[in-house]
């Protein structure tokens, strides 16, 4: 009887750090939490029209349907009673991981001719590899929608399910959507970002020597272009490449070498068409329905 | 593309509560219109009572905001929501230069050599005038 009695003075402070503590949640399991509504959202945002069973498929991972099954299992639920029909979206990456890496080449190979096989391959995987698609995939939050055993979602995972978007996409709505999609999305990763830093090339002394050489123009001449600071810490040598005596690359380094080296790469770039104030990228519409795009989605 | 980076709305506010009014009014009448506008953000409408009515935006990249709507009409939380829906997840700081550009130079930058003449050039004698 009386007044009921107060809360201690310390709880309020026990349970804010119970709460700070606490091993942080998949969104799914917080408060708040429609998972139809949360699809229908992703592809208003991406103003895609998804079917949306193949989208749900998309996001199933088989180490989600392996952790399902064991924890029916645990639980002591009869299988056939409660089947587990759920498709994997194994099947969805590989089709859309094949669409986006032909597509890209398709790309490169028309906006950079001159780059020779090996290079586009190299952004392409670049573009495809998971450190860049896994960050395309955590901010257009697949990491809440992916169904995975682990949480966080580690990046292969995030990766898989945006390719299996992809694949999901390139079944609804066709091959010239996914197209604009996937350049939409891949390609702006490459702003700011050298043919090199992409590409390793171990020696670009020879690499240019071939592609000089298939140009039918003779073997580039080093020599000095300017130096300063030859007798300090720091130097920098200025090292031109000539071609009959006409200039074809300059490039700066420490060394002699870093500075030959340099410039085989600055002359690279020049005739890759990769250099720094090269056009951008056209992200118009596409006029006409490539021959092409059809001969990608039968591959 | 553009992609608005505005995930969802949470609406929390207590059914009987005074200062709640303005969000009860706003649920009932606005809330609708909003999400036909917006098919992209999934707005929760959760009541709670003994808290101050609050509305919580999560943006893209994990961003959560909390404003509190205490004593606000139906009109001045749908401004507000539109406000937070046009937003981007970035910290509100102060921006320190309001332009940015991926191709800083198209010449080249300059450096102290650059139009200094190369050791290479040669300096002839000068041509008598014909």
């Amino acid at each position: 009887s009386g007044p009921p009695r107060e809360k201690k003075r310390w709880l309020r402070a026990y349970l804010e750090m119970q709460r700070l503590q606490a091993p942080p949640k998949r969104r799914s399991e917080q408060p708040n939490w429609d998972y139809h509504a949360e699809i229908q959202a992703f592809s208003h945002r991406l103003q895609e029209n998804f079917s949306l069973d193949l989208l749900k498929t998309a996001f199933i991972n088989c180490c989600y349907i392996e952790s399902e099954e064991a924890r029916r299992r645990e639980l002591g639920v009869d299988k056939d009673a409660v089947a587990l029909s759920l498709q994997d979206n194994t099947r969805l990456a590989e089709q859309g991981l094949r669409f986006a890496r032909a597509y890209l080449t398709q790309c490169f190979e028309s906006a950079y001719p001159n780059l020779p096989a090996k290079g586009v391959e190299a952004l392409v995987n670049y573009l495809t590899g998971q450190e860049l698609v896994s960050f395309v995939a955590k901010n257009l939050s697949l990491q809440d929608l992916a169904l995975c055993r682990d949480f966080p979602a580690p990046p292969q995972v995030l990766q898989r399910t945006f390719l299996a978007v992809i694949g999901a996409l390139l079944e609804s709505s066709g091959s010239e959507r996914t197209g604009i999609f996937v350049r939409d999305f891949l390609i702006p990763q490459l702003i700011g970002k050298d043919l090199f830093e992409i590409w390793e090339v171990v020696n670009p002394m020879g690499l240019l020597v071939e592609e000089l050489t298939k140009r039918n123009i003779s073997a580039p001449e080093p020599r000095i272009t300017r130096q300063l600071g030859v007798s300090t810490v720091l130097p920098v040598y200025f090292v031109g490449l000539y071609c009959d005596k006409k200039i074809l690359a300059e490039g700066p380094g420490e060394t002699l070498l870093a500075a030959e080296e340099e410039a085989a790469r600055v002359a690279l770039r020049k005739l890759y068409g990769y250099t720094e104030n090269r056009r951008p990228w056209d992200y118009s519409k596409p006029k006409q329905g490539l021959a092409a795009q059809k001969a990608i989605s039968s591959n | 593309r553009y992609v608005r980076q505005l995930q969802r709305l949470q609406f929390l506010f207590s059914p009987t509560a005074a200062d709640a009014r303005g969000a009860r009014q706003f649920v009932e009448e606005a809330a609708q219109d909003f999400a036909r506008q917006h098919p992209d953000v999934v707005l929760y409408v959760s009541p709670c009572s003994g808290t101050a009515p609050l509305v919580r935006a999560e943006y893209l990249n994990g961003t959560v905001r909390e404003e509190l709507i205490a004593s606000k009409t139906s009109e001045e939380i749908v401004q507000l929501i539109t406000k937070l829906a046009n937003q981007s997840g970035l910290d509100i700081i102060r921006i320190r230069k309001p332009f940015h550009t991926d191709n800083p130079s198209v010449q080249g930058q300059w450096h102290p050599l650059t139009n200094k003449p190369s050791i290479l050039t040669v300096q002839g004698p000068r041509l008598q005038p014909q």
